[in-house]
């Protein structure tokens, strides 16, 4: 239950305040010389210079009079579209297996004794753990980065799809059997639509997970790709860069949430009304 | 509804010498004791009994949600196994789908049959308008009354076409005057359809009025204590409920069923 701010604008003014507040606190860190070398606390003024030229053609400075596309021949915001495919691709891959695999488990006892313990081992290993094995299995190269994201997103869909199944009311069912569906037609129907809620609440559980993994593991060999840059940047001693790519990086997993949310609510509107 | 006529009935439930008990070994709570019970094709049987007693728990296992401890169930020649589409079933909680509206949800039957589109509409809006919720077409379920809900539900039921209704307690949500029209409208259904009814009811005056045969449950584990035919649901359509009810027979049947029940 959302309440309506009562002094309509208002209510995001601690908000402002705070932000306003923190960029103050930064300003006057990296203004001061309380951290040496200086170059190690770039202001706020540095960081959006440095997303600036990320983002643009710009003369590598330095005395040397060349143009260069963007960081690395990309622009930033080529480094995060490229990460967000590969999370995107790993994503739908895990749905489509995460979703009509919880549905079996959910539905069938017997495959879930089986299968259950399998998926919790998955479930229990850190991503990054696999990621030596999946180079090793499928080269340096996209595909190796897909697998990863893959393995880290389709356990909480998974697992998210078997809890919703199990919390679906058994006369929910029992209804449309007495309408006459077919098993089939009672999980089409029924089980499915009624578990939407749940699969959405795994897919954003898993965006978050996919999100931290994605920018880990581009930390080898991840150019172009938005955790990639933040690592090589920060290596380069090039720190406004990098501290600009963290912040893109929060920002996006923000923004990504806020997306699903919105999908949750156009999707699954009688979330906790029925 | 004249499909319902020319089709074959189902046939009579046989519910034989039936027990449930709920539970496991050691915390076992006996819900029914030996039933014996057939019920003719086109009978409208009212069920009461004190709350508890296991009227639900019978509904359930006629609807074939579960399994009988011991004893069986069959429809015609054909042992209960299962829930069917012959059997259609007003839950005492309505079981709403919130993913649909409410037209969605009285028209799923004949959808999952693969009635096409503007047919299945057209039977829900028959329905919808039967229950009084022709304005709440496009609500969703959530948007509506507990007693809404209910109508919805039947509407859901009556649209699939059944040839054995099965209801829990349906019409104990309403207030008095919804009561008494969805009251008048099952029994002029009834005599339309020859549909087979189980009603379950709290109320005495329900059960004497709306029955053909009126069955009452001991406390649990239930029995039938109370097994007689009674006149009223046949009457005339003409015929106004409140002579039914002011008729010397109609008090001394409520008197009998009162006495049974307590
Ligand atoms: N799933 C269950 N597990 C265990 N016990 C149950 C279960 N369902 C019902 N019972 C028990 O069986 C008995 C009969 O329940 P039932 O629901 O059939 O009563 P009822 O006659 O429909 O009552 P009411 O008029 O209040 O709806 C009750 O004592 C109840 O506690
Ligand atoms: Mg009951």
């Amino acid at each position: 239950m959302r309440r309506r701010p009562r002094l309509l604008g208002l209510s995001w003014l601690p908000a402002v305040v705070t932000a306003v507040g923190v960029l103050v606190l930064w300003t006057v860190v990296a203004a001061s010389d309380w951290i040496q070398p200086a170059y190690l606390a770039p202001s706020p003024l540095e960081v959006w210079d440095a997303f600036v030229r990320a983002n643009t053609y710009h003369p590598v400075g330095g005395g040397v009079d060349r143009v260069v596309r963007g960081e690395e021949n990309y622009f930033l915001w080529e480094h995060l579209v490229v990460s967000l495919r590969r999370i995107a691709i790993g994503l739908v891959l895990a749905i489509l297996v995460g979703v009509p695999l919880g549905l079996l488990m959910g539905t069938v006892e017997s495959v879930r004794r089986v299968a259950g313990p399998y998926l919790d081992f998955l479930r229990s290993i850190p991503p990054l753990a696999y990621m030596g094995f999946l180079v090793a299995w499928f080269g340096i190269y996209d595909t190796s980065k897909i697998w990863l994201l893959f393995l880290a997103a389709f356990p909480p869909i998974a697992l998210a799809t078997i809890n919703g199944v199990r919390g679906v009311r058994e006369d929910q069912v029992n209804a449309v059997l007495s309408l006459g569906a077919s098993r089939r037609q009672a999980v089409t129907s029924v089980v499915l639509p009624a578990t939407t809620p749940d699969i959405l609440s795994g897919i954003r559980v898993a965006v978050g997970f996919a999100w931290t993994t994605v920018v880990a593991a581009e930390l080898v060999n991840g150019l172009p790709g938005i955790g990639g840059l933040a690592y090589l940047s920060g290596t380069q001693n090039k720190i406004a860069l990098s501290v600009a790519c963290i912040l893109v990086i929060g920002l996006t997993a923000i923004a990504l949430d806020f997306v699903i949310r919105l999908i949750e609510r156009t999707l699954a509107p009688w979330r906790g009304k029925a | 509804m004249t499909a319902t006529s020319v089709r074959t009935h189902s046939g009579a439930v046989r519910v034989a010498g039936v027990e449930h008990v709920f539970g496991s070994r050691g915390a076992e709570v006996p819900a029914l004791d030996r039933i014996d019970l057939t019920i003719e094709p086109g009978e409208l049987v009212t069920l009461a009994g004190p709350s508890g007693c296991g009227k639900t728990t019978l509904l359930r296992l006629v609807a074939g949600f579960m399994r009988p401890t011991s004893g069986n169930i069959s429809v015609g020649d054909r042992e209960v196994r299962g829930p069917g589409a012959e059997r259609g079933v007003v839950f005492q909680q309505p079981t709403l789908y919130p993913w649909l509206d409410v037209r969605g949800n009285v028209a799923l039957g004949p959808k999952l049959r693969g009635v096409a589109k503007a047919e299945r509409t057209a039977r829900a809006d028959t329905y919808l308008d039967l229950v009084g919720l022709t304005d709440f077409a496009d609500r969703r379920p959530y948007e509506l009354s507990g007693g809404m809900q209910q109508r919805t539900q039947i509407a859901r039921v009556l649209a699939n076409d059944p040839d054995i209704v099965l209801m829990d307690e349906p019409f104990g949500a309403l207030d008095a005057l919804t009561r008494e029209r969805l009251q008048g409208e099952l029994l002029s259904l009834w005599r339309a359809t020859g549909k087979t009814v189980l009603f379950i009811t709290h109320g005495v005056d329900e059960a004497v009025l709306l029955g053909t045969r009126v069955l009452v449950m001991s406390p649990r584990p239930g029995r039938i204590v109370l097994d007689e035919p009674a006149p009223f649901a046949a009457a005339s359509a003409d015929v106004d409920p409140k002579d039914l009810r002011a008729s010397p027979e109609f008090a001394e049947l409520t008197r009998r069923v009162r006495e049974a029940i307590t």
